[in-house]
């Protein structure tokens, strides 16, 4: 008898537990701002243990990681090595490339971010789980004007965006999340459309939402491999900040949709420093890649 | 009295505390699970082997479960996940209902079996984990998130459960030193009145 009590108390406060978890998820979904508050203020109050705690431990933790990666930077090492001969080779070409580049700049009237506030930001760690590999920190917070939906970029391109913000901290959402959608341009064929990236491969990112296979079947309306892809005046980012360039072009929904692959411009990962562009993000309703595509494409 | 000193007397009278050092035993649970977490943020966001970290919150839950019993277990998980989701860029409350439900259940399985002995830990460990972790990369997927169920899902789950394993030779001693447990103790014989007679006597 008190067995079966005991045992319908556990299922109770089971339950009682079940039934808080469902209440935080459905606020946290629904953006409850005294929530995100809470969470914000228990990272800013742990935040000195954990910095502390990280100088301690971190050269540790690069002793382990020099360790295991030796033969990893071995190989690294003799790659750019390889590339630094072949880059001195090629200057001129690259030269005439940065030439082109620049007249289609001109021509397209591209200005990566000027007139934008920019802060220069470390990368503090990564992501603690094993189920974030795209989320990263940074020691820039709500003190220095960060704000949630700012990009982040490197000299390369688009980074990712502003997630999370703490007070001296913030985590950032690299563009290699397939859960990060954005709008983005490309530049060969002007065409307007939504993308994100691939799951298991940090390097590319695929446009999947609003190109439309040429009707006329012609080859030469396809975005040329090669060309570059920047964000898009219509997304919450800062137009024109690069993003990749066009590694394949593939038909899709039985041949009347695009599927474009995407080389990613900047690596995120690894990253030391990014650049945050305090630039207060759009207001705009949540998309997706399974939401309709915005009429306005030209 | 006031409301400050009546808590603790509605707490025990309701029998959701039991005993003088109920406090002190929450203390002891937060000073380790505070230990776990802040190596988990820092030292293992690094070290990670073919890069899967180990997941300490999920072992503190699952020795909670262990150590503690489905019901004081289950509530100890739940605040070790809540406190991961503040740190993961998942929603608040997918690692609380995961840990809880799995440390319920470990806890209830291994109620009369369980007798704390090194292999078993291990084992029991082992399975826990590879448990929370599977029941929060499908919870997750079930409310929306993108990208936990996928290839390297059994990967993940495989080491960091073996990952864990290991770490529970430290993390078992500190979480049953918080409980106020002691190995030779099982929680069978725990369980048995006080005044019981002792066999062989």
């Amino acid at each position: 008898m008190a067995v079966a009590q005991r045992s319908g108390r556990s299922r109770y406060r089971l339950l009682l537990l079940i039934l808080t978890a469902a209440t935080l998820l459905t606020l946290d979904f629904r953006g409850f701002g005294p929530l995100e508050t809470a969470q914000s203020r228990v990272r800013d109050a742990l935040e000195p243990v954990v910095s502390a705690v990280d100088v301690v431990l971190g050269p540790v933790a690069e002793v382990w990681t020099v360790m295991f990666s030796y033969n990893d930077l071995q190989e690294e090492n003799a790659r750019l090595r390889d590339e630094v001969d072949r880059l001195g080779s090629a200057d001129i070409r690259s030269a005439a490339q940065q030439d082109a580049f620049d007249r289609l700049l001109d021509a397209t009237g591209v200005t990566y971010v000027e007139g934008v506030e920019r802060l220069t930001a470390t990368v503090l760690r990564d992501s603690p789980g094993n189920f974030d590999d795209d989320v990263m920190s940074i020691d820039a917070g709500r003190r220095d004007g960060v704000a949630p939906g700012m990009a982040v970029v490197t000299s390369a391109g688009f980074v990712g965006r502003v997630e999370t913000v703490d007070a001296v901290s913030s985590t950032v959402t690299a563009v290699s999340d397939p859960g990060l959608v954005i709008g983005v341009r490309l530049l060969d064929t002007g065409d307007v459309g939504l993308g994100h990236g691939m799951a298991g491969d940090p390097t590319r990112f695929v446009v999947d939402a609003g190109l439309r296979w040429p009707e006329t079947g012609d080859p030469s309306e396809l975005p040329a491999i090669g060309s570059p892809v920047v964000t898009a005046a219509g997304s919450r980012y800062p137009a024109d900040i690069p993003v990749g360039r066009v590694a394949s072009v593939e038909p899709a929904e039985a041949g009347l949709a695009q599927l474009v692959t995407v080389e990613l411009a900047a690596d995120v990962q690894d990253l030391g420093y990014v650049t945050v562009l305090l630039q207060t993000p759009a207001d705009e309703a949540p998309v997706g890649p399974d939401s309709p595509f915005p009429q306005e494409s030209p | 009295m006031t409301a400050l000193q009546s808590l603790p007397t509605v707490l025990r009278s309701r029998r959701l505390l039991a005993g003088s050092n109920v406090t002190l035993t929450v203390l002891r649970l937060i000073v380790v699970y505070m230990l776990a977490l802040l190596f988990q943020l820092t030292f293992f966001s690094e070290v990670r082997v073919a890069g899967v970290a180990p997941e300490l919150p999920a072992l503190v839950a699952v020795l909670a479960g262990l150590f503690a019993g489905p019901r004081h277990g289950s509530l100890i998980a739940f605040c070790a996940g809540l406190m991961w989701d503040v740190y993961l860029s998942t929603p608040l409350g997918l690692s609380a209902a995961s840990f809880a439900v799995v440390a319920y259940t470990l806890g209830g399985i291994t109620e009369d079996l369980f007798h704390d002995t090194r292999i078993q830990t291990l084992v029991l460990v082992f399975a826990g984990t590879a448990a929370m972790v599977t029941a929060y990369a499908l919870l997750g997927e079930v409310v929306g998130q993108r990208g936990l169920v996928d290839d390297r899902l059994l990967r993940v789950v495989l080491m960091a459960s073996a990952f864990n394993a290991v770490l529970s030779l430290v993390v078992a001693p500190a979480v049953r030193w918080a409980l106020g447990s002691t190995p030779a103790r099982s929680r069978s014989r725990r369980r048995e009145p006080p005044d019981a007679p002792r066999k062989g006597r």
